[in-house]
């Protein structure tokens, strides 16, 4: 950025909104703004711009939210999953903040001296010092260690602050996760508003998660009117849309976005490519291994959550097999056995993209070798010690791509026509700012 | 802990908080086991640069000695921490080349600012003619062209920019980023699995 940009920057006095909401696919909000269960949406929407998003591949909160905050595939920002293998070796490691490679939306608010606060962004633990307050969100363990500055600490504590919902209550019951969703969204959203109140800002990035910890487990109830928690699963929504109109009657001028990091449908079945990877003769485990630590001699490609395939080649893990001049056409051959894998007739796999389609930057060396995306209802998964391909748990929600929510307070006619991906949403926030959008990232304004 | 030396010089108009950011980096990085060394320059100028006045002259032989003992701590391992107004440019660049490991944080604050707050009394005095050759009022200041860092002290909170500066030390990789990725535990790890666990990702 040069000298005059900063004065400009300096100058400008536009503030930008975001609200997120995990998970909220964009055909429910466009359902519940036309059914009356979210009133404030739907004047929202009226004056401005409810458009369908594509997510990251893959589309789960860990690389759909760091590509949000980064506005870069992960091939720059190096996130790939919830886990990951450590290189070199099959270890499991969970990526941080620490692992994300590319500068954060708010490092670039900040250099142009626009101070951002930033609340319960998933991938954001532990908390990186900025200009302004940070509480990082899932899977943030230690509030201390979750919380910039240190001294935001102890307000949180005073208000009861919930990191996360504990999804380990549907082990109590369905009423107890209910309970718990509604309670950390309450003291969410109390966070949300008294720091938009009386904290000094200039751009404001809160996120709820309960949404998609709601979806997980009750996402069944969403279309079944007979379902015993489907007005319970609308009564949630109303809350939701509540604070959405407690943020919107806050509004001045400031640019408001609405988004979610992908969107939800209820499942069919889970499936399990390890499994599948071991019927056809691709992956040999230890017996009862339960991780891909425990793969066994003579593997030729494994899986990880949700739906990336590796190759192991030679050289680039300790028990390699694959020579690395043989690797394209194993990759050829798995991507022709995935696409054939059916559920009574039904095909499963919508498509099998490879590394160079979705990812380009200086980390795509480590990323997949394949990334496997389903149809509807088809919820791929990484676990190694089942016994078959396809089974149900307790789940019944999972994430789709194509149908990510984002709003934005302008006029259609203001805005690209085209469909918006989630790494478009940081350069759209820096645009409102008066900002330039950096070089190190890959989407682009949504303003015209 | 072993540690690479560096200088870590503050910058900035009297009363910017230089000395205060001083203190809270240096507690931190001894927190952290390092060892650290401050040289203020209020108190420099009791002993090592006694005698010398204010005049430009005085300031860079001033500025020259602080550097000099800088340097002899950073080879050794120590980490220097300079806090001195140091008002010109290129002493402050010459002390950077001859020591390296070097880096300049820029305390900057407003004069209109500073006057108003007035700890030690010194604006008024100097405003009112009583001081003279008082950077900001009646000598220069020539603020650094590309300081590691800067921190404004009439936006920040003393630990917010302590916080940044030891960030950028971390990023320089002067020391060993303590405070994520290592201090993210055994049992951190644990409860991440079984929170991923709980939404089927593992």
């Amino acid at each position: 950025m040069g000298i005059f940009d900063r004065f400009k920057a300096k100058e400008s006095q536009q503030r930008a909104v975001l609200i997120g909401l995990d998970g909220t696919p964009c055909t429910l909000v466009q359902q519940f703004t036309k059914d009356g269960t979210m009133p404030n949406m739907a004047k929202l929407c009226a004056e401005g711009a409810l458009l369908q998003m594509d997510t990251s591949i893959p589309d789960i909160s860990s690389v759909a939210w760091t590509s949000f905050m980064t506005g870069a595939n992960p091939g720059r920002h190096g996130i790939y999953g919830f886990l990951d293998v450590q290189p070199n070796s099959y270890k499991i490691y969970f990526p941080n903040s620490r692992h994300i490679k590319s500068e954060t939306l708010w490092a670039v608010a900040n250099r142009a001296g626009k101070r951002t606060i930033v609340i319960n962004v998933p991938s954001t633990y532990p908390a990186q010092p900025l200009d302004g307050m940070l509480v990082a969100g899932f899977v943030a363990v230690d509030i201390n260690k979750a919380t910039y500055p240190a001294s935001l600490v102890p307000r949180l504590q005073a208000m009861d602050y919930r990191i996360d919902v504990d999804a380990r209550k549907v082990q109590q019951s369905h009423d107890a996760l209910m309970d718990d969703v509604l309670v950390t969204l309450d003291r969410r959203v109390k966070l949300l508003l008294e720091l938009y109140d009386k904290e000094p800002w200039d751009l404001f990035v809160g996120v709820v998660t309960e949404t998609d910890r709601l979806q997980h487990f009750f996402m069944d109830a969403a279309p079944d009117a007979a379902h015993k928690y489907h007005s319970a699963f609308r009564d949630f929504y109303r809350r939701v849309d509540a604070f959405i109109g407690q943020v919107a009657e806050r509004l001045k001028d400031e640019t408001l976005l609405i988004m979610s990091d992908h969107g939800f449908t209820p499942i069919k079945q889970q499936v399990y490519l390890n499994r599948w990877l071991v019927e056809h003769g691709y992956l040999k485990l230890k017996e009862n291994a339960r991780s891909i630590e425990e793969i066994a001699d003579g593997s030729r490609a494994f899986a990880m959550d949700p739906g990336r395939v590796y190759i192991n080649v030679k050289g680039k893990y300790p028990q390699g097999t694959v020579a690395p001049g043989d690797a394209a056409s194993l990759v050829a051959e798995i991507k022709q056995g995935l696409a054939e894998i059916s559920d009574n007739g039904a095909p499963i796999v919508k498509r099998v993209y490879e590394r160079d389609e979705l990812f380009s930057g200086p980390v795509v060396h480590l990323a997949p070798d394949l990334c496997v995306q389903s149809h509807y209802g088809y919820d791929l998964k990484g676990a190694v010690n089942k016994t078959q391909l396809m089974d149900r748990e307790v789940f019944t929600g999972m994430h789709t791509q194509d149908d990510s929510t984002l709003f934005i307070n302008s006029q259609a006619a203001a805005l690209r026509s085209d469909k918006p991906h989630i790494t478009d949403v940081a350069p759209t926030l820096l645009a409102a700012l008066g900002l330039e959008v950096p070089a190190t990232m890959d989407g682009r304004s949504m303003f015209r | 802990m072993e540690g690479k030396g560096v200088t870590l010089w503050f910058t900035g108009l009297s009363g910017a908080g230089k000395t205060t950011l001083a203190r809270l980096v240096e507690t931190e990085l001894r927190r952290r086991g390092h060892k650290v060394e401050v040289l203020d320059g209020d108190v420099v100028r009791t002993n090592l640069s006694k005698g010398l006045g204010f005049s430009k002259e005085d300031r860079d032989t001033n500025i020259r000695r602080i550097g000099f003992v800088c340097n002899l701590l950073t080879r050794n391992e120590v980490i220097a921490i300079a806090a001195a107004i140091s008002p010109y440019r290129e002493v402050r660049d010459e002390v950077r080349r001859d020591i390296g490991a070097f880096v300049e944080v820029y305390v900057r604050c407003p004069i209109d600012v500073l006057a108003e707050r007035d700890v030690k009394g010194l604006y008024k005095k100097a405003l009112a003619g009583e001081i003279k050759h008082f950077t900001g009022i009646d000598d220069p200041y020539e603020a650094p062209l590309a300081p590691e860092v800067i921190v404004e002290t009439d936006r920040e909170t003393p630990d917010e920019s302590a916080a940044r500066i030891i960030a950028k030390l971390e990023e320089l990789q002067y020391i060993a980023a303590t405070s994520a990725v290592d201090a993210y535990s055994d049992e951190d790890d644990a409860e991440v699995r079984r929170r991923l666990e709980a939404l089927g990702y593992v």
